[in-house]
């Protein structure tokens, strides 16, 4: 009886931290975040490891897989040929679409789309229109008749938060991956010839690259949450930025507020996240063209 | 036509760059050696790559690649049924959601569930289920999600076998894996673990036994849980490419296998020596 | 921080008419220059259990343009809409019950979203629901020669290069949403706050006024 208790305990005393983690996750979090630094054993400004693999997807034009610690993204880009608008005769289309599946966490529901994900395609959308990743006027091949749209499909496959970021760094490194293929228009028949075998690349403008980050009690700014992180969390941020150190998109869809010195902590942290990622989309995209 | 209102919407209509190609699509061969290098009428499955466990949010996830083709599979549960109503309450449900990601097939697809990811959704429940012990788990259910990345053939069977996998991988009681495998009859010939090409291929002057075959099948207990046939085959042909499929599950029993002890070791290791 | 030209920051002309609508338990429409919301908040009341939570009520946000259907646009909006709106609700005070925000776009002629962040917040408050601060929205347009336009008109934010709308809040005066088009500097960024929460000053004076008005004439 006595030993019973005994080993009872020696338990219960070398595993307060997950009782504690189920019981009250919070106050579990804010013992790590007093000693700043994190559960999964992280410093507050630390970005988990991010990798990339261009490629993967042969039946895509271009396409991406990026992890970011568990979180998983894949970006596939297919160009289609339509007709540009009445209004933008001399433009092609973009059409950024994000799917949470629920397939990638239990906390989605089959079926359309919910608000998450019509939030984070309409971020993307937004983030490129703002940064002119991939100017328009070039997916145009006939004035007013023909031209290119890029659908450019994201599906989360694991969600442990911060999917915005990895969504951003799939697409750019899709989009960098995408090879059109040639077409002419057919001078007798005025229909568009395509040559399947002649591909070229996109031009790519600009590199916009994210950074998420998290308000713990108001105060305590960390950066690239995991899924339970976010969930306790008080606000979020996502700051977009280019190599030319402009900002892109800053994003915060409330919560609580949060002070100028912080704000620019957070787009200080972003500029830095830029040149890492832009480093090694170019080192992967190298590695992938010497292989071949 | 209704419109999508919860995607990013792109114009209404919009072509495939492979319909206005300059060179005719390639006619695959009806004989001699096959695009890939496999051999006609062998049990010449392609190689396979098998991981258990990719998925960190799930209970329980496989990821499988044979070829070209890609298929990740989630399982979630068992937790309690939605459906309050179901009348029998004394054993679990199994649900599955197959899906192919839009890029996953030559022409892009729609977001939306077509009836094809419908219909197999179906076939995948009904091969699964005669091998999960549902009776264990009364009033839960239990959610199997598949998603295709990229469609290079034979996907019902493969989804099977890493749909399997996973509910292994989830410690979902089972009484055996279910393996997967389809073969392609054309004419006198067949090809075993098709590819898409061969799939939608069809040969000019073949007449009969024509079509496609996809059987879900118990290694261990040696039996047959779902069967899926197309096309016009005669009763031989049938019993034959039966046989065939039942030898191709058999290859791929053993990498299977060593998927599934890899990931348990490495999810509780073995007691070390000293 | 001076440096957007003007020292006075110019807003088009204002104007709340708070509970005109009968039906909900709190309403209000909310313009600014020819830009017109008008927003209806119901409950505090039963929740789905679906949507329950168990130590605060469940905020739902609806923004239903002038015509046609809700869009992944909408979508987006009724996100910031709603997380503003639940960092300043005391949504505590009322456990596992719902309340719905209901937003109909009159007409768009520039700074919709900060419109409708106004009329949440006068609506909200016409519900008398507990909050823990205000908040305001303010919409601040960069245009071609980097002037910033604070409230713009639909044919200054077409012309603009950059588009931010930020909430600020009645309290310290910070930035509760902030959501932005167009590429900028930090500067940049740093003197539309800065702008915004010196609008805020008026567009709370216009909350207080127009309150004011209302209750002179109830009392």
């Amino acid at each position: 009886m006595f030993i019973i208790i005994l080993m009872a305990v020696k338990v219960s005393y070398l595993q307060p931290s997950v009782c504690q983690w189920t019981a009250e996750p919070l106050e579990y979090h804010r013992s790590f975040l007093r000693e700043n630094c994190r559960p999964d054993g992280r410093e507050l400004s630390e970005f988990r490891t991010t990798t990339l693999n261009i490629g993967s997807i042969s039946t895509a034009d271009g396409s991406a897989l990026v992890k970011v610690g568990n979180t998983t993204v894949i970006c596939g880009i297919k160009a289609e040929l339509t007709n540009p608008t009445v209004e933008a005769p001399g433009k092609g289309y973009i059409v950024p679409n994000v799917d949470l599946p629920p397939l990638c966490s239990s906390r989605f529901r089959p079926g359309p789309p919910g608000e998450q994900a019509q939030a984070a395609s309409q971020f993307i959308a937004d983030v490129i229109e703002s940064s002119e990743v991939i100017q328009t006027e070039d997916l145009c091949i006939d004035r007013g008749k023909l031209c290119w749209v890029l659908y450019c499909d994201l599906m989360c496959l694991d969600y442990d938060g911060n999917v915005l970021d990895a969504c951003m760094i799939a697409l750019l490194a899709a989009l960098k991956n995408t090879q059109l293929p040639e077409v002419t228009i057919s001078t007798e028949t005025s229909t568009p010839v395509v040559n399947l075998e002649k591909r070229h690349e996109l031009h790519i403008h600009k590199h916009p690259v994210g950074a998420s980050f998290c308000v713990f009690d108001d105060s305590i700014l960390i950066v690239d949450p995991t899924a339970e992180e976010e969930s306790l969390s008080t606000a979020e941020l996502t700051v977009v930025t280019d190599e030319k150190d402009r900002l892109c998109a800053v994003h915060k869809p409330g919560g609580t507020s949060l002070s100028g010195e912080k704000l620019q902590e957070c787009i200080s942290r972003a500029t830095a996240r830029q040149r890492e990622i832009q480093k090694l989309i170019n080192k992967v995209i190298h590695s992938v063209k010497t292989a071949q | 036509m209704p419109t999508d209102t919860k995607r990013v919407r792109g114009p209404e209509v919009s072509q495939s760059p492979s319909l206005f190609s300059d060179k005719p699509a390639d006619v695959v061969p009806s004989r001699g050696p096959r695009a890939d290098g496999r051999q006609r009428e062998q049990v010449d499955v392609r190689p396979v790559f098998v991981r258990c466990g990719p998925v960190s949010q799930a209970k329980g996830s496989a990821y499988i690649e044979a070829g070209d083709t890609k298929v990740m599979c989630c399982v979630y549960g068992p937790r309690e049924t939605e459906r309050k109503d179901e009348t029998d309450m004394k054993c679990g449900r199994l649900t599955t959601d197959m899906r192919f990601a839009p890029f996953s097939c030559p022409e892009r697809g729609s977001w939306i569930q077509g009836s094809q990811e419908k219909d197999l959704s179906l076939m995948l429940q009904e091969s699964l289920q005669s091998a999960v012990c549902l009776h264990k788990y009364p009033r839960s259910q239990i959610e199997v999600n598949v998603m295709v990345l990229e469609n290079s053939g034979s996907v019902l069977a493969h989804a099977v076998t890493c749909a399997s996998l996973a509910l292994a991988d989830a410690g979902i009681e089972m009484y055996d894996l279910v393996l997967g495998c389809s073969i392609r009859q054309d004419g006198a010939s067949y090809v075993v673990d098709p590819s898409y090409a061969e799939e939608n291929s069809r040969s000019s002057g073949g007449g009969g036994n024509q079509g496609g075959l996809t059987v879900a099948f118990l290694p261990s207990l040696n039996q047959i849980s779902g069967l899926q046939s197309d096309g016009e085959m005669t009763q031989e042909t049938l019993t034959a490419g039966v046989r065939t499929c039942i030898e191709g599950c058999y290859k791929l029993y053993p990498v299977i296998q060593q998927a599934l002890t890899k990931a348990v070791r490495k999810a509780a290791p073995p007691p070390s020596e000293s | 921080m001076e440096a957007c030209g003007s020292s006075s920051v110019s807003l088009r002309e204002f104007g709340c008419e708070q509970s005109l609508l009968s039906r909900p338990d709190g309403s209000a429409s909310f313009t600014q220059g020819d830009t017109s919301v008008l927003a209806a908040v119901y409950g505090p009341a039963e929740v789905k259990v679906s949507k329950e939570i168990y130590d605060r009520a469940t905020l739902e946000v609806l923004i239903q343009p002038k015509v046609g259907l809700p869009g992944v646009r909408e979508r987006s909006q009724e996100q910031c809409v709603r997380e503003t709106c639940e960092a300043s609700l005391l949504l505590t005070l009322h456990p596992r019950s719902s309340l719905t925000l209901i937003l109909q776009v009159i007409h768009d002629a520039g700074s919709l979203l900060s419109c409708c962040l106004n009329a949440a917040c006068m609506a909200l408050m016409d519900a008398g629901l507990p909050m823990s601060c205000l908040f305001c929205g303010v919409t601040c347009a960069i245009d071609t020669d980097g002037q910033i336009i604070t409230d713009p008109t639909a044919a200054q934010e077409k012309e603009s290069r950059a588009l931010m709308t930020f909430a600020v809040d009645s309290k310290d005066r910070k930035v509760l949403m902030s959501l932005t088009k167009g590429s900028f500097s930090v500067h940049e960024l740093q003197q539309c706050i800065a702008v915004s929460q010196k609008a805020s000053e008026k567009i709370f004076q216009f909350y207080r006024d127009s309150v004011r008005r209302r209750y002179s004439k109830t009392l």
